[in-house]
C-alpha cells in the first residue's frame, strides 16, 4: 500500500484506517527502513548496545562482537540471579545468558573477538572497511592505540559513521573517570528531582529504568540516522560521532537548567505532583486491587494518576468527590497550582479515594471524561491487549529460547515497519555466517581461529 | 489561565550569579602533566568536535522541513527539537493564543518566566524546547486554517501533531488526505498510549500518564517494606522517551523515503511505549515466570554494587559488580576501616559475585558500605574511590550540575545569547560530532512571530490575505 490512499481505506472510519495500515500481523509483509545498512557494534553494558539494537530493530545487519566464551558482562546480569536462558554458548551449554542482556540485543548477528590478539584485529579492520556504522564503547583511546579506532577506519572507509559511546567523553576533565548509568542519573542532576520531598519522607531517587543508558542509545541511533541521511543524500561522507553518557541528564533537565541561570532556583523534589499543573498528580487509592495475592506487589495499595488541570475539569471532579466548596475555594488554575493550595488539595482528593481500588477511581473520572491513569505494574501492562495489538509488546517465536514475551522498537510505520526477530542468540553463535560472509574464511580457517581462541 | 498569580509566604530574594560562577578549566589546565602521546588523541577528538567551530560546519538536516502542530503536550516539541538541532527548518503551528505549555511555570510563578524584548512572557517549559524553531500560529478549527495548512502541505517533509484520535482526519487534514497532496509527506502523531487501540488517548492527556500506563511508576521508588511508593519520575519522563523515539520513526521514514521508498509514510509513537522498549527485562521475566518487576529503591536488582546510599552530606553511587571492582571497592573502605573490609572480604557467603545479588546480602553489603559513607562527604568519598578507579560520583544538585567544570568544559551546558529572550541558560544538543554537530543558534519566538515570514514564503499570501487572517482569527 502506497501513499495514495486506496478507496477503501479512504472510507473506513479512522480507527479501522489505523487498525489496517498499522497492522502487526503484516509487518513482513513490507520492507525494512535500514535494510542494505550494516552496523558493527563491540557495545557493552546498555548504552552502546541499546544503540545499534534500534537500528537492528529498523532492519540494519548489525553484527555484534564480544569477547569470546563468556560473552559480554550483561549476559550475566540478571534479577536476584534467577532467571536466566539457556544456552550462554555451544560452548557452555549449562550457563545461561541473564535477562539484564534483554531489550538491548535483539536482531543482531553474534561474533565472538578476543581484542587482545592481532588476529582479531585483523578482523575488525577488515569488517570496519565494509561497514556504513561503526559503534564502540570502549575507553576513550582505546581503539585508536589498537589500530581500530575513529581515525584509522575513516581513513580507509571515509563514508563510515563512527560512533564513539560512554561515560564522560574522551575529552575534558573528567575523562578518565568510568561511569555507569546510575553515575549519569546522580552527577547529571536526574535523582535530585525525583522523589518526595524530606518534609514528606521522601529522597532523591533513581529512575526504574537504565535510563541515561537507553536514552543515550536512542539518541545516538537518531543522530547516525541523520548522519546516513547526510551522507547519502548530500555529501557522501562519514562522520565520527561522541556521545557521552552524562551529557543525557543535562539535556532532559534542560528547563531546569534554565531556571537555575535565570532566577538561581535550584529545583526540588515535588513527589506525584506536579509543579506545572494542578490537579495533576498520583492519588494513593486506599485499597489493593488483589487483596488475596500471595504476591506482595500485588498486594499493596493502588495508585492513580488524576489529571483536572482545566478549570472545568476541576469543578468536575469536585463534583464527583463530593466537595464543591473545593471548586470554590481554587476556581481558576492560578488559584490551584501554587504550592500551599497543591498540598492543600491533593490530600482532600485522596480522602475520597481512601476507600476505593485504583480501578475504582480511573471508572469514576472516565465516567466523568476526566484524564485518569492507573500506576500498572509489569503484569497488568503485560495484560493490556492494547501493546499486544499494537505491537510494542509481543509473544515471539524465538529460533533459540522458544516463546519469548518483548518490547518492540515503539515507532509504528505503516510502509517501512520495525520489527524483533529474535531477542538475542548465544555468545559466537554467527561466527561461521559473519567470518565466511565478510572476510572470505574457509571452513578450516575459521575451525583454526576458534582452536586459537581468536573467536 | 487567569492572569491572577498567587503570592505564596514571601520568598527569599536569591542572589543570580552570572554564569559560569567559576570559569571552565583552560586546555593547559586540564592536560596539565599528561604525556604528549596519551594526550594526543583527547586533544584530536577536541578538535574534531568542539563546538566553538560548529557554525563554520554543515548541518545533517539542512534543507528538511518540519511543521510541528503538537500543542499542550511536550512529546512533539521535544521531538521536533531534535530535528531543529540538527538543522532542519523547525515551524511551530500554535493555535491561535499560543501553546498553553508557554503560559506553564512552577507553582504559577511568574517572576520564574522568561521575557521576550516584545514584554511576552514564556515559561521555561516551553521555552527550553523551542529552540531553533520558528513560530505561527493557525487555527486549525476553521476552514480557512486547513486550506492555509494544505497549501503548504506539498513543501513540508514531516507534520507532527497530537491532536485527539482522529481529530485531524475528521477535520480533512488527517494522514489520509494531506498524503494526496504531497505523497512524500511523513506524518507523525505522537500521545500519551495512542491514537487507536482499546487505550486511545483522550483529549488532554499528559504525561505521567504514559508513566503509569507502562509501569514505570510502579517500579521507581522505594520498596514497601523501606517506606516507599510509586514514584514519577520528576520530569516529563515519558514524553521526552517517547519523543526521542518518534523522532527516530520519523527520520527512519525520511530516510527510507530518500533511499527506496519514494513516498512518505504514516508514522505513530507514543510516551507510554517509548519507555516500555527501554525498561529493561521486565517483558521477558515476567513472561518466563509471571514475576512482577518490584521497585528497588535506589538499589539494583540484578547488580551488587551498584546503588546510591546516603552520606555525610547528601547520597554517594558506587558501582562495582564484578569481582575486580568488587575487590577494589572494599580495598578503599579498608584504608580507613579495616574491620569493614574484613567484614565483607571474609564473608564465605559474598565471595562469589552471583552469590551476592540476593536480597539479604545487598542488605549486608550496603549497611556495611554505609558505616563507612557516613562520615564522609560526597567529595571526599568520591576522591577516595576514584584513586581506586572505582566509578563513583555525589548526587548533584541543578546548581552543582551547572557548574561541574566537566560538563562547562565539554559545552553540555551552554549560554544562548538571543535577541528575543536575552541570554538564556540551556541544556546543549546530545549531537557533539565532527562534521555536522548539532546547535543552538536561538532559543525561540513569541507567538505568531514568524507569521508573515512564513506564510508569505511558503503560500504567497500579501498583506491583504494576512491581514484577513488575522482578523478573522485564523492566523
Amino acid at each position: 500500500m502506497t501513499a495514495a490512499v486506496s478507496k477503501n481505506l479512504k472510507d473506513m472510519t479512522f480507527e479501522d484506517f489505523c487498525r489496517t495500515v498499522f497492522d502487526t500481523t503484516k509487518r513482513y509483509d513490507k520492507p525494512e527502513t535500514l535494510k542494505g545498512v550494516r552496523v558493527i557494534s563491540t557495545t557493552q553494558y546498555i548504552l552502546g548496545p541499546s544503540c545499534a539494537n534500534y537500528l537492528a530493530e529498523l532492519g540494519a545487519e548489525t553484527i555484534k562482537v564480544e569477547l569470546p566464551k563468556r560473552g559480554e558482562p550483561m549476559r550475566h546480569t540478571t534479577p536476584f540471579n534467577e532467571p536466566f536462558l539457556y544456552p550462554l554458548s555451544r560452548w557452555m551449554p549449562d550457563k545461561g545468558t541473564g535477562l539484564g542482556f534483554f531489550g538491548a540485543n535483539a536482531n543482531e548477528y553474534f561474533l565472538s573477538l578476543d581484542f587482545h590478539k592481532p588476529e582479531a584485529i585483523q578482523i575488525m579492520k577488515r569488517l570496519a572497511a565494509k561497514s556504513d556504522v561503526f559503534a564502540e564503547n570502549y575507553r576513550a583511546g582505546t581503539f585508536d592505540r589498537w589500530g581500530i579506532g575513529g581515525r584509522q577506519h575513516l581513513k580507509v572507509n571515509p563514508r563510515v559513521i563512527y560512533q564513539w559511546m560512554g561515560g564522560f567523553g574522551g575529552w575534558g576533565p573528567g575523562r578518565n573517570r568510568a561511569s555507569y548509568d546510575i553515575l549519569g542519573q546522580a552527577q547529571g542532576g536526574c535523582f535530585s528531582i525525583t522523589g518526595w520531598h524530606k518534609e514528606y519522607g521522601g529522597m532523591p531517587s533513581k529512575q526504574t529504568i537504565w535510563i541515561m543508558d537507553y536514552w543515550g542509545g536512542a539518541i545516538s541511533a537518531f543522530n547516525i540516522m541523520a548522519c546516513l541521511y547526510w551522507r547519502d543524500n548530500v555529501s557522501g561522507k562519514g562522520n565520527f560521532l561522541e556521545y557521552s553518557q552524562v551529557h543525557g541528564a543535562q539535556r532532559h533537565l534542560t528547563d531546569l537548567i534554565a531556571l537555575y541561570g535565570k532566577t538561581g532556583i535550584v529545583a526540588q523534589r515535588f513527589g506525584n505532583w506536579e509543579p506545572l499543573l494542578c490537579v495533576h498528580g498520583i492519588l494513593k487509592c486506599g485499597k489493593s486491587s488483589y487483596p488475596n495475592s500471595k504476591n506482595p506487589q500485588e498486594q499493596e495499595v493502588g495508585f492513580c494518576l488524576v489529571s483536572a488541570y482545566k478549570d472545568e475539569d476541576f469543578a468536575n471532579l469536585c463534583k464527583i468527590v463530593n466537595r464543591p466548596d473545593l471548586a470554590k475555594q481554587y476556581p481558576t488554575h492560578a488559584d490551584r497550582v501554587g504550592a500551599d493550595a497543591q498540598t492543600a488539595i491533593y490530600p482532600e482528593l485522596e480522602k475520597w479515594a481512601a476507600d476505593k481500588t485504583k480501578e475504582q477511581v480511573w471508572e469514576e473520572c472516565k465516567k466523568a471524561g476526566i484524564v485518569s491513569q492507573p500506576v500498572w505494574n509489569s503484569k497488568e501492562v503485560s495484560a493490556q491487549e492494547h501493546y499486544h495489538l499494537r505491537g510494542s509488546l509481543a509473544w515471539i517465536d524465538d529460533p533459540t529460547f522458544g516463546d519469548v514475551q518483548t518490547q518492540v522498537h515503539p515507532a509504528l510505520m505503516s510502509e517501512t515497519p520495525p520489527r524483533c526477530r529474535w531477542v538475542f542468540k548465544p555468545v559466537g553463535a554467527d561466527n561461521e555466517y559473519i567470518l565466511a560472509k565478510l572476510c572470505g574464511y574457509s571452513g578450516s580457517h575459521i575451525a583454526e581461529l576458534e582452536q586459537k581462541e581468536i573467536i | 489561565m487567569a492572569e491572577k498569580w498567587r503570592t505564596e509566604k514571601k520568598r527569599p530574594k536569591i542572589k543570580v550569579l552570572p554564569w559560569p560562577a567559576i570559569p571552565p578549566p583552560t586546555v593547559d589546565e586540564v592536560y596539565a602533566g599528561v604525556d604528549e602521546k596519551k594526550k594526543a588523541y583527547s586533544l584530536w577528538v577536541e578538535s574534531a568536535v568542539r563546538q566553538q567551530f560548529n557554525a563554520d560546519k554543515p548541518e545533517s538536516l539542512d534543507g528538511l522541513r518540519v511543521l510541528d502542530c503538537t500543542a499542550n503536550q511536550i512529546i512533539g516539541h521535544w521531538c521536533s527539537s531534535h530535528f531543529s538541532e540538527l538543522g532542519a527548518e523547525v515551524i511551530m503551528v500554535e493555535p491561535t493564543g499560543g501553546d498553553p505549555l508557554r503560559k506553564l511555570t512552577p507553582f504559577g510563578r511568574e517572576e520564574y518566566m522568561f521575557t521576550a524584548a516584545n514584554g511576552e512572557k514564556c515559561g521555561a517549559r516551553f521555552l527550553a524546547e523551542a529552540r531553533n524553531k520558528l513560530s505561527v500560529t493557525l487555527n486549525v478549527e476553521t476552514k480557512e486554517g486547513q486550506d492555509l495548512l494544505k497549501k503548504i502541505i506539498p513543501q513540508v517533509d514531516l507534520l507532527i501533531e497530537n491532536a485527539p484520535p482522529g481529530h485531524y482526519d475528521k477535520l480533512g487534514i488527517g494522514y489520509r488526505q494531506l498524503s494526496e497532496i504531497n505523497p512524500r509527506l511523513v506524518y507523525l502523531w505522537v500521545g500519551e498510549r495512542g491514537q487507536w487501540g482499546p487505550l486511545k488517548d483522550q483529549p488532554g492527556a499528559m504525561d505521567p500518564v504514559g508513566q503509569n500506563a507502562m509501569g514505570f511508576t510502579h517500579g521507581t521508588g522505594a520498596p514497601v517494606a523501606f517506606g516507599g511508593t510509586p514514584t514519577r519520575s520528576g520530569w516529563w519522563l515519558a514524553d521526552q522517551v517517547g519523543g526521542t523515539f518518534a523522532a527516530m520513526g520519523a527520520m527512519a521514514a525520511l530516510f527510507a523515503r530518500e533511499k527506496f521508498l519514494g513516498t512518505g509514510q504514516f508514522v505513530e509513537c507514543t510516551a507510554a511505549e517509548g519507555v516500555m522498549r527501554i525498561i529493561d527485562y521486565n517483558w521477558g521475566w515476567h513472561g518466563m515466570d509471571g514475576s512482577v518487576r518490584p521497585r528497588y529503591g535506589n538499589w539494583d536488582l540484578a547488580i551488587n554494587i551498584y546503588a546510591v546510599n546516603p552520606c555525610a552530606d547528601g547520597q554517594i553511587m558506587v558501582g562495582g559488580g564484578h569481582d575486580r571492582l568488587w575487590f577494589r571497592i572494599w580495598r578503599t573502605v579498608g584504608k580507613d576501616r579495616p574491620e569493614l573490609e574484613q567484614h565483607i572480604c571474609e564473608d564465605p557467603k559474598l565471595r562469589v559475585v552471583t552469590d551476592r545479588l540476593p536480597h539479604y546480602m545487598q542488605v549486608e553489603t550496603y549497611t556495611t558500605m554505609c558505616d563507612w559513607t557516613k562520615d564522609k562527604t560526597r567529595a571526599q568519598c568520591e576522591k577516595a574511590l576514584q584513586e581506586e578507579e572505582v566509578a563513583s560520583g555525589g548526587v548533584s544538585f541543578l546548581d552543582e550540575v551547572c557548574e561541574f567544570p566537566h560538563y562547562k568544559y565539554r559545552g553540555h551546558i551552554e549560554i544562548c545569547d538571543d535577541n528575543n529572550y536575552g541570554k538564556v541558560l540551556l541544556g546543549a544538543s546530545s549531537f557533539i560530532g565532527m562534521n555536522t554537530p548539532g546547535r543552538i543558534k536561538w532559543i525561540g519566538r513569541t507567538v505568531g512571530q514568524d507569521n508573515e515570514d512564513v506564510y508569505r514564503r511558503l503560500a504567497g499570501l500579501d498583506r491583504e490575505k494576512l491581514k484577513a487572517l488575522r482578523k478573522g482569527g485564523v492566523i
